[in-house]
């Protein structure tokens, strides 16, 4: 990605689905620009991550400069600028989790696919070559009691061991 | 042994409660139409500030005082739900909106009516997907059941409920930060004044309140005023003569976590003991408590001594600390307080909005302090110095004595202190980010010094037995500082 000196991309636009969600969307708010951040999400699911493009699009729908689109997208640690794996591991590593071994269950991971935790700048180091799996450390996931938690993707798994883990990411097509 | 109340958990666990049909027979929205049948909104803005409600989102603002300050003549005003649950150690929101999202509509309905609100928006953190879907679907339901839209039930009232999905920042939590992220920008915290009461969400007046705030109301307006007011403890505000009131009344779902039996979400009485408290939880796991943290990871830590501190808004902020959202993390004698700080200072680092210097530049410098030390690079002047503390006649003082010099533990708590002053409670910040930094960097340093010592002289991390680590009351500055709340009674 980053090597490459000159980026060619195709423009993107919203399926007829994801069009109509937003024309729902934009109608809840007096103001275009608040409907960011669920457009961005919509956006996100569609095209994988968010790229140039997807920002040109988002920002000429609501009626903003892209540098404003860019502003947000930079802010917000659930946006990516990168392609990401098809599944996204969130290991939750803040003090709750971790009093509880979360750490066995994030260096298992890193282990099974011999990835790296994936930084915010730098994505890539995190994902599986086959572009299956991205791995990241998460802040508290809210879900204390039943520590250690992981999210993949928008599935929630508790009270998790080396050994369950891998019996979910076995699962996963 | 202490019996949970349950009161706004209590049919969390019915099947289906999450459907419009199954809520409907458990009184479900029957306290809204009570509500817009026998009362005018300026009686439940009343009813609200008699009952002595705090907001359960950290701060333990009186929600009456809130309500008050929102202009009447202003047209339209806002009412934002925060579910953006994020401060490490909470988790109550998220079970009120995965198993009962019409409880919290309901919460909704009625602030609205008291205040004349047509539009809410409930933004909820990026991470709760399934509570989201549910609380979709629970908001669809009930615009097909005539309790959302235009002229609900026939009153006359309007309203539009709109779930807004947050994308994983904690100062989204922060009520400014929240609007900032809603309007469509960078969550970074405003200035205040002016408060969101009068210039929030798209310059209008805006009242933002916890889900846990909201999901009180239905049961306030439901059994009334005398019954709310009889759970918990009031205590005398000695500040005024003659005391004024000072309610923490009403229940709080208290989150338990860490080295505990049974982890989980406690709806208790406001005004138990720390001690109380992990014992419904199931007792500490492991040999004995050596720390508790009372409010979410920004809260100022408790030690074995301070256990008896009753878990309420106002006695722990007279013992030097806060309830905050009430995420309470046990940790037992093998847990080292060191790496504990090292986690949650990654966390603020991490978290923080880059918004204000002290804040952008404080926490990373913190963070990688408390790294040093825990790497055994803490660093040692060989140098004595004359020691501070108690001196003779119980003032604060040169004691006469010497003592060594950790330059690491000395840079820890200035540039936490530089942050936000966690003794004169000030801050260089816009918003009380800041302070949640210092708080737990200097109270964890000051009440568990040795431990922090012995991980620069050793050059690694070294957990000591609990009595060891802690510093004895004498020396604890909370707990010298400490004021116990009296109970209020009413002036003959």
């Amino acid at each position: 990605m980053s090597n490459q000196l000159i980026q060619i991309e195709t423009p993107f636009q919203f399926s007829e689905e994801n069009q109509q969600e937003f024309d729902r969307l934009i109608q809840r708010y007096p103001v275009k620009e608040a409907a960011m951040l669920p457009t961005l999400h919509l956006a996100q699911k569609q095209a994988g991550y968010i790229s140039p493009a997807v920002m040109e699009h988002v920002a000429e729908l609501l009626e903003l400069p892209v540098m404003k689109v860019k502003d947000v997208v930079t802010f917000y640690p659930m946006f990516f600028e990168e392609p990401v794996g098809k599944y996204v591991i969130r290991v939750c590593y803040t003090l709750p989790c971790a009093l509880r071994d979360c750490k066995l269950v994030l260096e298992h991971i890193k282990q099974k696919f011999d990835i790296d935790v994936a930084s915010e700048t730098d994505l890539a180091k995190g994902t599986t070559p086959d572009g299956k799996f991205t791995l990241l450390k998460s802040e508290c996931l809210a879900s204390c009691d039943v520590a250690p938690v992981v999210m993949v993707n928008d599935d929630l798994y508790k009270n998790l061991t080396p050994e369950k883990m891998d019996e979910i990411l076995d699962g996963l097509e | 042994m202490v019996q949970e109340r349950r009161i706004l958990y209590e049919h969390l666990d019915v099947p289906d409660i999450n459907t419009f049909d199954v809520f409907r027979q458990y009184d479900g929205y029957k306290r809204f139409e009570k509500a817009i049948k026998e009362y005018q909104p300026d009686d439940i803005c009343d009813m609200v500030t008699k009952s002595g409600l705090k907001g359960r989102g950290g701060a333990g603002f009186s929600t009456g005082l809130k309500w008050s300050f929102v202009p009447r003549d202003i047209e339209p005003r806002y009412l934002c739900c925060n579910a953006d649950e994020s401060e490490p150690g909470t988790f109550s929101n998220r079970y009120v909106l995965e198993r009962n999202p019409h409880l919290l509509i309901e919460g909704i309905l009625i602030c609205c009516y008291a205040m004349g609100i047509s539009t809410a928006y409930v933004y909820i953190r990026g991470e709760f997907t399934l509570g989201k879907r549910m609380l979709d679907a629970a908001i669809e339901e009930a615009y097909q059941q005539g309790y959302l839209g235009e002229n609900i039930q026939g009153s006359g009232f309007d309203l539009d409920i709109y779930s807004h999905p947050g994308a994983g920042a904690y100062i989204c939590g922060e009520e400014t930060g929240l609007i900032e992220s809603l309007e469509g920008k960078r969550g970074q915290p405003r200035v205040k004044p002016p408060f969101p009461a009068v210039e929030g969400l798209f310059h209008k007046p805006t009242v933002v309140q916890n889900v846990e705030t909201l999901c009180n109301l239905p049961f306030l307006m439901g059994q009334g005023v005398e019954w709310y007011t009889s759970i918990g403890r009031t205590y005398g505000d000695t500040r005024f003569d003659p005391p004024q009131s000072d309610p923490n009344t009403g229940t709080k779902l208290y989150c338990i976590s860490g080295d505990v039996n049974e982890p989980g979400v406690y709806e208790l009485d406001l005004g138990l003991t720390a001690e109380e408290l992990i014992e419904v939880a199931g007792g500490v796991k492991g040999e004995r408590v050596k720390a508790v943290i009372p409010g979410g990871s920004s809260a100022p830590i408790l030690t074995h001594y301070e256990l008896e501190c009753r878990l309420d808004f106002t006695s722990l902020t007279l013992w030097k600390s806060m309830l905050g959202s009430g995420g309470i993390i046990v940790m037992n004698e093998t847990r080292n307080i060191v790496d504990c700080l090292l986690n949650i200072m990654k966390f603020y680092a991490h978290e923080s909005c880059g918004q204000c210097t002290p804040c952008r530049w404080g926490t990373p410098w913190v963070r990688d302090i408390v790294q040093r030390i825990a790497d055994g690079e803490g660093r040692q002047t060989t140098m004595q110095r004359p020691k501070f503390g108690i001196a003779e006649g119980g003032r604060w003082g040169d004691t006469g004595e010497m003592e060594e010099v950790y330059e690491d533990l000395d840079l820890l708590e200035s540039v936490a202190n530089n942050i936000a002053n966690v003794d004169t409670m000030t801050w260089n910040t816009i918003c009380v980010f800041g302070i949640a930094v210092s708080w737990p960097a200097v109270s964890y340093l000051r009440k568990f010094r040795p431990e922090f010592e012995a991980a620069i002289r050793e050059g690694k991390l070294v957990t000591l037995p609990v009595e060891e680590a802690t510093v004895p009351p004498e020396e604890n500055y909370a707990y010298q500082q400490r004021i116990v709340p009296r109970l209020f009674e009413a002036p003959t």
